[in-house]
């Protein structure tokens, strides 16, 4: 009896060991790229650091962050990467639905629609600001000279203060809606069968089956696509900097690119790092609060 | 899996014996030539200079690749490299707006010991290129590379058209004729906007480097400036406001439209392109609108003049070499300096269209003989005025910038965007 103990032990010691072995690579490999730079990132939010005084002593709290907060750019940043990041996600979900639910319906010719909606989100994204650039370019560009033969104005798609927000918004939603499209399709294919024919032989009709049967059970993988693509675009960097460089005035200086002028134009990393650390912690929030959300609305159902 | 001595030998030696491989093959790589790597702008002057390095390389067996790219672009790339143990860019390309904060972050050699040694001779630099970038009496930190000051490009047939000289007069009272003040500047560009079918500026009014860049011609031909006497900022200025609602009567009635949003290459495309009448830019543009295969409609329709009013911005590049890059690339960055500022490759240089900053190059008999003009252009940087250059110059266009763009896009007035630009600036000089 002692020695079957003993060996029960020594077997769960060996698996122990095992186990370890596999996951020390991976996990320091982890804490290498993603653990120390968020520490990095922590201690220079609250020290002096600067590209001229590049020392991270002495320390200084939360001035970095005091300042920040007493900036009025900084609110106007935030107010911007707030309205932008839900008009996309919105805009991204809405439309990569509809293109899912069609393609769920469609039999012929699946795979060349999907090779097709693929290539916006195999582009990067600085080629399609590149391009987008060069296509709303107010005087040479395709965009207004379609506008022109259709016998519409010329608009200044990228110059305009009340535009420009929502032609970057336009521009990602383009690129980013493929990869919604792709999930929620794969989402929509493996849903069961059973609960749609049942409702075909209580007599529901197309809407209410969505209604009722594909929104609800599609709720998990759309859950986590607006999650996803929320923390995507609370981090958009890429389109403000080649289309506008966050102008025209402030109109499309996003957090992203607030924290960028604060790190590089102005040669404060420190402060930059803080901007930074309070978009992870509002993006944590956010996603906090939104998998509360879907965990207590999947309970409640749960015990109906 | 057992892990006992043998298995951690066995690791062991396995990582010793990796480890001298990689080792032993690194005296093979150390004894590669050296190659020089430089960020580059993507402008005219770049390409000249690259169509010349295989005779550099093949002089002094050293290579030279340019990684090209916009403007905008470069103080990021830089700034990451610079702060890195060791830079990929053995020779730099420094804008006079960082020739402040580089050399203050100690990012810069000191070329002072090279000069020295080798016995360069600086003289025939023009002194304000050379103390526009900072030069003092105890350290040089870069060489001149290029000047850029900025001028007044122009249409010449459209100004000489009897029927826009007619209705000009019909107009305003006034002869159609180059602008000396920078209220007739606006009153013309806006007049070929409405007559011409043209735009009557091609304007950059980007944030940042590109808007900044533009107004400083204006508020230094309304004679205002950055800094009073004192060093103080000095842009809440009756002449600072005068020349910021002039900008934004240009950029919003004489201007293409997407002014707002545009950057240098914009510009020069709609000039090349014939659908503007003028153009504030920097005066070796020409050559570049003069070309008949690159600008077909505009070519040898293009004047030059100093800015209207008298004075334009100046700028200039200039080569410096990173602190963090070995010594022997160190040489070779000096080597490469040298050749291409020496005379000889300068004169090649201006007879492709080349900005020099030496003295002997304006003077040379077949530079002048190519390019008339080169004595307009002499005018030009001669009354050059120059943007505040401190440690935070960057951060100032940018601030300025934002300012600009606000104003331009009517989101504030001028007076609340130059009491901004002003304390911004006080703010940083301060700092």
């Amino acid at each position: 009896m002692h020695n079957a103990i003993k060996k029960g032990w020594a077997a769960r010691g060996r698996e122990w060991r095992t186990g370890w072995a596999f996951a020390l690579p991976g996990l320091l490999l982890l804490a290498i790229v993603m653990g120390f730079p968020l520490a990095y990132a922590c201690i220079l939010s609250i020290s002096s650091m600067t590209l001229i005084k590049p020392q991270l002593l002495p320390l200084v709290g939360f001035k970095n962050f005091a300042s920040m907060i007493g900036d009025e750019l900084f609110w106007n940043a935030l107010w911007l990467t707030v309205r932008y990041s839900a008009v996309t996600v919105v805009g991204e979900f809405v439309i990569g639905l509809g293109i899912a639910l069609m393609l769920n319906r469609t039999v012929r010719m699946k795979p060349v629609y999907f090779a097709v909606l693929t290539i916006p989100m195999a582009m990067s994204p600085i080629s399609v600001a590149l391009i987008w650039r060069m296509l709303l370019q107010p005087n040479l560009g395709i965009a207004n000279h379609l506008m022109e033969i259709s016998g519409l104005p010329r608009l200044d798609w990228l110059g305009t203060p009340g535009m420009a927000l929502w032609t970057m918004a336009a521009i990602d939603i383009w690129q980013q809606m493929s990869f919604v499209v792709l999930i929620l399709a794969a989402g929509l294919a493996a849903l069961p069968r059973d609960p749609y024919e049942a409702a075909e032989v209580d007599g529901a009709r197309g809407w209410q089956q969505f209604l009722y049967i594909t929104l609800p059970m599609l709720r998990p993988v759309a859950a986590i696509t607006i999650i996803i693509q929320l923390i995507n675009e609370f981090r958009t960097y890429d389109l403000p900097y080649v289309l506008t460089k966050g102008g025209p005035g402030n109109a499309t200086e996003v957090l992203s690119f607030f924290a960028y002028r604060r790190a590089f134009l102005g040669l404060s990393l420190n402060e930059g790092a803080a901007a930074a650390f309070v978009l992870l912690l509002i993006v944590l929030l956010l996603t906090v609060i939104f998998f509360a959300v879907l965990e207590r609305s999947q309970s409640g159902e749960g015990r109906k | 899996m057992t892990w006992n001595k043998q298995t951690l030998i066995k690791m062991l030696m396995t990582a010793v014996s990796g480890a001298a491989v990689v080792g032993a093959s690194l005296p093979a790589r150390a004894a590669e030539p050296i190659t020089l790597h430089a960020l580059m702008e993507d402008v005219p002057e770049t390409k000249i200079i690259e169509a010349l390095l295989p005779e550099f390389e093949k002089q002094t067996g050293i290579k030279v690749e340019f990684e090209k790219i916009g403007y905008p672009d470069m103080h990021d790339k830089l700034v990451s490299q610079l702060t890195a143990p060791q830079s990929y860019y053995n020779v730099l390309e420094v804008d006079f707006l960082w020739a402040g904060e580089f050399p203050a972050a100690g990012w810069l050699a000191d070329l002072k010991p090279f000069v020295e040694k080798s016995k360069y001779d600086l003289s025939p630099f023009i002194p304000s290129t050379l103390d526009l970038l900072g030069r003092t009496e105890d350290q040089l930190f870069l060489v001149p590379m290029y000047n850029y000051s900025m001028g007044l490009l122009y249409r010449k047939d459209l100004i000489g058209d009897e029927k826009l000289k007619a209705a000009y007069k019909t107009a305003t009272g006034k002869e159609l004729a180059l602008p000396t003040t920078l209220e007739d500047y606006v009153a013309i560009s806006k007049f070929m906007k409405a007559n011409a079918g043209v735009a009557g500026a091609a304007m950059q009014g980007q944030r940042g480097d590109p808007n900044s860049m533009e107004f400083s011609n204006y508020l230094f031909s309304a004679g205002g400036s950055y800094l009073n006497a004192d060093g103080k900022a000095s842009l809440d200025t009756a002449e600072a406001k005068k020349a910021l609602d002039l900008y934004v009567d240009n950029i919003q009635h004489g201007a293409q439209q997407g002014a707002v949003s545009a950057t240098l290459d914009d510009t020069m495309r709609l000039m090349c392109s014939g659908s503007a009448f003028s153009m504030v830019t920097y005066w070796w543009m020409l050559p570049q609108m003069d070309d008949a295969v690159k600008c077909p409609t505009v070519a040898g329709k293009v004047g030059l003049s100093v800015m209207p009013g008298g004075h334009g911005e100046s700028g200039g590049w200039g080569w410096g070499i990173p602190k963090n890059t070995s010594p022997e690339e160190q040489e070779a960055a000096w080597t490469f300096i040298q050749w291409v500022q020496s005379k000889d490759v300068s004169v090649k240089r201006a007879l492709e269209g080349h900005a020099p900053v030496r003295s002997d190059v304006y003077a040379d008999a077949a530079v002048l003989a190519k390019y008339p003009f080169y004595k307009t252009a002499q005018d030009v940087v001669a009354t050059g005025k120059s943007f505040p250059i401190f440690t935070y110059s960057a951060q100032y266009e940018d601030l300025l910038g934002t300012q600009l763009s606000l104003a331009a896009g009517g989101q504030a007035t001028s007076d609340a965007a130059l009491k901004a630009a002003s304390d911004g600036l006080q703010g940083l000089l301060d700092k």
